[in-house]
């Protein structure tokens, strides 16, 4: 059996097409996941009893649960409750939601790895709790982060292919597509695994700008 | 003098450790008090209690007079209480003089020239203007705790409260620090000082206090503590510290 990618070459511009569905499932997921994350985070951390459990239950439920069952309940499950989400925005719910837990728990340990020290010299000078998190610990927690925080948007932009699994025809769906009609299983998977390590290089190499310029500050 | 802290009777426990027990202290305005005794003694709770950075169980704490209570604006009692902490605990991710302007620009509203040439100012009284655009890990220990002094009279304090500011300073550094702290001294300052420096607490304290389990074992001045110990565990704790 012989590999012939030259059929894959035609089919470029639909497969580069859901380059562009898996990236927007992705940055979307990953904005809506920072949000919760960082809103998790602070309950996580918070003095008040109520919202540092609920931090803890989503944390807890999230990380133990698959993130393709988390997928299914909000896009197949819902509406059997009589709420129907478009395909897009469960996609893009569930996969925020799943890294928000994560990004949480990233945050959590990056501002508790920060010197107790720098909180009560802030709060020494008379700075507000809230002026110290965010003047004098958050800086610092952010640096922290920035590593396991990379690792958690490439494991996102990964898991969005899980997205095709609620009908979203983003990258791995598209090739799906390009199987059906063309049976180049191989060669459509590889080229789709190379266009995933592409998407993932180039935020990698952004990353570590990143992180070379904050380490010199 | 009247007496800009007192605390009456604090109770004061980190879970089922008594830290302090009974405690007593009134410290008079312009007074240096020096806390001697081994460590777990509650000397730094002591400081930490007085700045509410560690809540008390039972006792009362009162500054200038009024009693700190739960409706007590914090940011306000501590803007007058200046901290220097045995780390120092510059902020690394500020330069030397963002250290010193940070907290009078975002707590006290003063603008930021104002704030900087009050800085520079601090800075050529600790002997650091050259430094003012550094970062703190670029300064050697000694210079590190000498901004952070500059940092804490930022705010005008009323009262200074040195936490074992040379215990973590090579022993070449501690005569740097202590010179700025002598000089602060003379100049009428306020200060509780938790310090293992005997030297420096018979040359500048008005007042030492022996501190174990959590309660005075004795106090006076200098000479009475140094020279003529009445209790048996001060005898102990200064035979033992003399070698």
């Amino acid at each position: 059996m012989s590999l012939d990618y030259s059929i894959i070459l035609n089919k470029f511009p639909i497969l580069l097409e859901g380059c562009l569905v898996t990236l927007e499932i992705s940055l979307y997921s990953l904005l809506l996941g920072m949000v919760f994350g960082i809103a998790g985070s602070l309950c996580r951390i918070s003095s008040n009893r109520f919202l540092s459990s609920i931090a803890f239950f989503y944390v807890w439920i999230i990380r133990g649960t698959p993130v393709m069952v988390q997928l299914f309940i909000l896009y197949f499950g819902l509406p059997q409750l009589g709420l129907k989400l478009s395909s897009m925005t469960a996609g893009v719910l569930g996969l925020a939601v799943n890294t928000g837990a994560y990004i949480t728990e990233i945050i959590r340990a990056g501002i508790q790895a920060v010197d107790k020290g720098q909180m009560e010299a802030a709060l020494s000078l008379g700075m507000k709790p809230r002026q110290a998190m965010i003047r004098i610990v958050g800086p610092q927690a952010i640096k922290i982060c920035i590593p396991p925080l990379v690792n958690q948007f490439i494991m996102t932009l990964k898991n969005s292919s899980i997205a095709s699994l609620v009908t979203i025809t983003e990258l791995f769906r598209t090739g799906e597509q390009i199987i059906y009609t063309t049976f180049r299983s191989f060669e459509v998977y590889t080229v789709i695994a190379v266009l995933y390590l592409i998407m993932n290089s180039i935020f990698m190499v952004i990353a570590d700008k990143l992180e070379k310029r904050m380490a010199r500050q | 003098m009247s007496a800009i802290i007192e605390m009456n009777n604090i109770f004061k426990s980190f879970g089922a450790i008594q830290v302090l027990k009974d405690f007593t202290m009134k410290i008079r305005d312009g007074e240096k008090v020096v806390i001697i005794g081994p460590s777990g003694s509650g000397k730094s709770t002591v400081l930490r209690c007085i700045n509410k950075l560690e809540p008390i169980q039972s006792g009362a704490i009162l500054f200038e007079g009024e009693e700190i209570t739960l409706s007590t604006d914090l940011s306000k009692l501590r803007t007058q209480i200046g901290m220097v902490f045995q780390r120092f605990n510059l902020f690394p991710h500020k330069t030397v003089l963002e250290n010193i302007i940070e907290a009078p620009v975002v707590v006290k509203g003063v603008t930021i020239s104002e704030a900087k040439a009050a800085a520079l100012r601090l800075l050529d009284r600790v002997g650091l203007a050259d430094k003012a655009d550094n970062y703190p890990k670029e300064l050697s220990g000694g210079q590190q705790q000498r901004v952070a002094i500059a940092r804490a009279l930022a705010m005008n304090p009323k009262i200074m409260l040195f936490d074992e500011p040379t215990s973590a300073l090579d022993p070449e550094l501690v005569g740097e620090v202590l010179l700025v702290m002598k000089a602060l001294a003379e100049e009428g300052m306020t200060m509780v000082v938790v310090t293992h420096e005997m030297g420096f607490a018979r040359e500048v304290a008005d007042r030492v206090v022996f501190m174990d389990q959590g309660m005075i074992v004795e106090e006076g001045t200098p000479e009475d503590i140094f020279e003529n110990p009445r209790e048996e565990r001060t005898k102990v704790f200064l035979k033992r510290i003399r070698y």
